[in-house]
């Protein structure tokens, strides 16, 4: 049986830049989440989002490198540096893969470049734009920068982004085809992104009755709150000091009630990726200590996994719902990872953010305030628009 | 985790493709044998002007032939359209003759490079360049490129799960790795795995600043070369685990043994020059499948005088010097994240005839180009074995190996 051990965490988070301030995020209960002042939002419903601060890049990448880099990069790449100085002990070597997930990749590139390419025309526009605004700019520059030369993918699925990179990153692992993974997520919020969910009534929005803010779970939920920034892990078979936590498990399922872009209403398909990864993990439910949920303050998907988890869980075990921190999309999923894997390596679960008062329907809540307790297994959901559903296990010893 | 258990074997039982050359592998594969190319005057952005005029562009009407109903369809972009087309023609060729797939249990598994950026193109022009604040948003959805993955998902009714990656040209290479590793530790029991990609201003333009597109018809491992012709298209294979083909009574088309996947580590757009990260991602095919030879490569090919040497001396190294190579963007130019799950069709069909397809206008080969590489005509030949390869910026490196049944 082989190891996936998590052995480094680098976060570049909206309110705290690497990991003991991440830590200090979770453990104030406030939220980070703040007034939009990065573009316009006049005329939209939506004006607040979860935006990193005060983060500078030079503090990880050499001037003449960074030039070369679009915000999305530099965000990636500075996660990278954090998590592998974290990890510590000699650079894992090139025989090393990176898998980063992102939902909406680099889309302030691609207008960039359409601007110029408006401004200056098509042949005109600047080749380095062009460079940056594939997706997976982000991977190759963590690639160049520490010689990794193992497999290198970018997923792009939505709300799953980070955790369907840890699968693949973690199927690699066992399959023996690196000797040293990591895997993460990034993710920037610009006016493109912002404008559209805007327009489809997909962000939170005060409405008279309540003010802009992410509610994951509350009943009066309205949307999402965009976040950004980026984590990044190491994984290793063989760990030279004491992990923070390893990987046991993965399941993945759709929902075939879901539109092109938006959640469905069957939760038996979440219930089928989280027993799946449950399986996949060797244990059962009754041996699920905590659930870090996807619950993005958006009506149908929070619906869709409180039902799910009422279902397959009696009793339910502690949920957390995280996003009220950071935001939907923070990292491409992946700040919900990081803080999932310090739960289990702290043995603490994080107080939730932004809920007050569940559905009628809803036979649990997400716990209010932070809570030492024995955690052998945590489970870790994932649910995107489109249908997707990924969930992954992390437990405190290696299954 | 359940692990990746390589003695599994993978069947592919169905493939589907539209390319310039073709809108499903039967008109795809005559064209070929025909030597025919699809190559012509650009045509998609009427009134704006490009440093060159030359793309392999889909003809038609997509939207009639993903057969989905008009209101859906009006929220699908161009290449989710192209995503489903090739997805419907690789599933019913896989449920030909054998019990139905069982989709509720199958993965989407897509590799695109652009995604819906031609939608959204259109919605920054309305919105930024015009200044329309309440510019239409419904097609700009799908401009994630996670979007093909999910309208192929939902248009077939897939229910095991979807996974959408964006590694640039090496993008549906990776989606078909990933879909095999899944079947084999069985996270997944059927897996409909390509790529897709539309033309786009932004990669037009692009590849025109960087220089990376010539004038003229592409001419891969030519001595005249000078870069790409920009294609567009989508394609998908329908892979199982063997036994599981067998018991549902498919038509095995062939077997995917195995991938390899790499990095340069070297520079955001241009490959190694040595072919370091081709010949690894060559070698770790190799090594996955437990072949002893390859009968053919299906290059990646695409014109550009860095890629064309580089790749030669990576499948020196990996193979040998008498290997036969082509490139099948001669025929339909260079398909972006779609590349990968197009010529990993042509690939099968290829494996499937027992011909190879030739490089096409290849009057003479470059002095740093030194294998055999099809010229003119297709070569019936042995095909038990044969390797599909795809590149992308970035430097990331995919190869996939196929053999005969």
């Amino acid at each position: 049986m082989s190891h996936i051990a998590i052995t480094g965490i680098g976060v570049i988070a909206p309110g705290a830049i690497g990991v003991d301030a991440f830590r200090s995020l979770l453990r104030s209960g406030e939220s980070a989440i703040g007034d939009v002042d990065r573009f316009d939002t006049a005329g939209l419903s939506a004006h607040r989002a979860a935006l990193v601060r005060n983060f500078n890049p030079r503090d990880f990448i050499p001037p003449m490198k960074m030039r070369r880099m679009n915000a999305l990069s530099r965000f990636a790449v500075s996660a990278v540096k954090l998590a592998l100085d974290d990890r510590g002990g000699d650079p894992p070597g090139a025989n090393t893969g990176v898998a980063i997930g992102t939902a909406f990749g680099p889309v302030q590139t691609s207008v960039d470049y359409m601007r110029e390419y408006v401004e200056k025309g098509a042949a005109l526009a600047p080749p380095q734009l062009f460079a940056e605004s594939v997706a997976n700019a982000p991977g190759s520059h963590i690639a160049i920068e520490h010689g990794l030369r193992g497999f290198n993918v970018t997923v792009t699925q939505r709300e799953s982004s980070a955790l369907a990179a840890a699968m693949y990153a973690s199927a690699q692992l066992v399959k023996g085809t690196v000797r040293a993974a990591l895997f993460g997520g990034v993710e920037e919020v610009n006016e493109m992104i912002f404008s559209v969910l805007d327009r489809i009534g997909a962000l939170a929005h005060s409405n008279g009755a309540v003010d802009e803010r992410s509610r994951p779970f509350d009943r009066r939920r309205n949307g999402l709150v965009l976040g950004e920034g980026a984590a990044a892990f190491t994984l290793e078979s063989s760990p030279a000091h004491e992990p923070y936590a390893y990987i046991s498990g993965f399941g993945m399922s759709r929902d075939t009630t879901a539109s092109i872009s938006d959640w469905g209403s069957d939760h038996n398909a979440v219930v089928r990726a989280m027993r799946a990864a449950i399986d996949d993990a060797g244990i059962e439910p009754s041996m699920v200590d905590a659930i870090y949920a996807s619950a993005n303050s958006s009506q149908r998907a929070d619906r869709l996994e409180y039902l799910a988890i009422q279902s397959l869980f009696a009793p339910v075990p502690p949920v957390v719902a995280t996003k009220g921190y950071f935001g939907e999309y923070a990292a491409g999923g992946a700040l919900q990872v990081a803080a999932a894997v310090l739960a289990m390596s702290d043995q603490t679960l994080h107080a939730s953010a932004g809920f007050e008062r569940a559905d009628d329907e809803m036979r649990f809540e997400p716990i209010p305030e932070s809570r030492g307790i024995a955690l052998d297994n945590i489970l870790v959901n994932s649910i995107s628009a489109g249908g997707g559903i990924v969930s992954m296990v992390l437990s405190r010893e290696s299954k | 985790m359940r692990k990746p258990d390589l003695n599994t074997r993978i069947a592919v039982t169905g493939v589907g493709i539209i390319c310039s050359i073709g809108r499903n592998s039967d008109e795809v594969w005559r064209s070929i044998v025909d030597a025919r190319a699809g190559i012509g005057k650009l045509t998609r952005f009427p009134g704006e002007t490009f440093p060159t005029d030359i793309a392999a562009e889909v003809s038609g009407d997509v939207e009639a032939m993903a057969l989905i109903g008009g209101r859906e369809a009006k929220r699908m972009s161009r290449s989710d359209l192209l995503a489903v087309v090739a997805a419907r023609e690789a599933v019913q060729q896989a449920n030909d003759g054998g019990q139905p797939l069982p989709l509720d249990r199958a993965i989407v598994s897509t590799g695109t490079s652009t995604g819906g950026l031609l939608e959204g193109e259109g919605y920054f022009f309305e919105r930024i360049v015009v200044g329309r604040r309440r510019a239409p948003a419904s097609r700009v959805l799908q401009q994630p490129t996670s979007a093909p993955s999910d309208a192929v998902a939902r248009a077939l009714k897939v229910g095991g799960g979807v996974i959408s990656n964006a590694t640039a040209c090496a993008s549906a290479g990776a989606a078909i790795g990933m879909a095999a590793d899944y079947l084999r530790s069985r996270h997944a029991d059927v897996a409909i795995a390509g790529g897709s990609d539309a033309l786009c201003r932004l990669t037009y333009s692009g590849f025109n600043v960087l220089q990376a597109v010539d004038p003229q018809p592409c001419s891969p491992f030519g001595a005249e070369r000078k870069g790409i012709t920009l294609g567009e298209g989508a394609a998908y294979l329908v892979l199982e685990r063997w036994d599981d083909a067998v018991a549902r009574g498919a038509k095995i088309l062939a077997e995917f043994c195995g991938y390899g996947a790499s990095c340069d580590a070297h520079h955001p757009t241009a490959p190694a020059e040595d072919g370091r990260g081709a010949e690894s991602a060559m070698r770790g095919a190799l090594a996955e499948s437990g072949a002893e030879r390859v009968d053919y490569v299906n290059a990646h090919g695409t014109g550009t005088l860095l890629n064309d040497s580089a790749e030669t001396r990576a499948i020196i190294s990996a193979i040998g010097e008498t290997v036969p190579v082509s490139s099948s963007k001669s025929f339909f130019g260079h398909t972006l994240g779609a590349a990968g799950g197009i010529e990993a069709v042509v690939t099968v069909l290829s494996v499937i005839h027992q011909t190879a397809p030739p490089t096409l206008r290849l009057g003479s080969a470059a002095p740093d180009c030194t294998l055999d590489y099809i010229p003119h005509e297709p070569r019936p030949m042995l095909l038990n074995s044969a390797l599909s390869n795809t590149f992308g910026f970035g430097g990331s490196n995919v190869s996939l190996m196929f053999r005969r049944v």
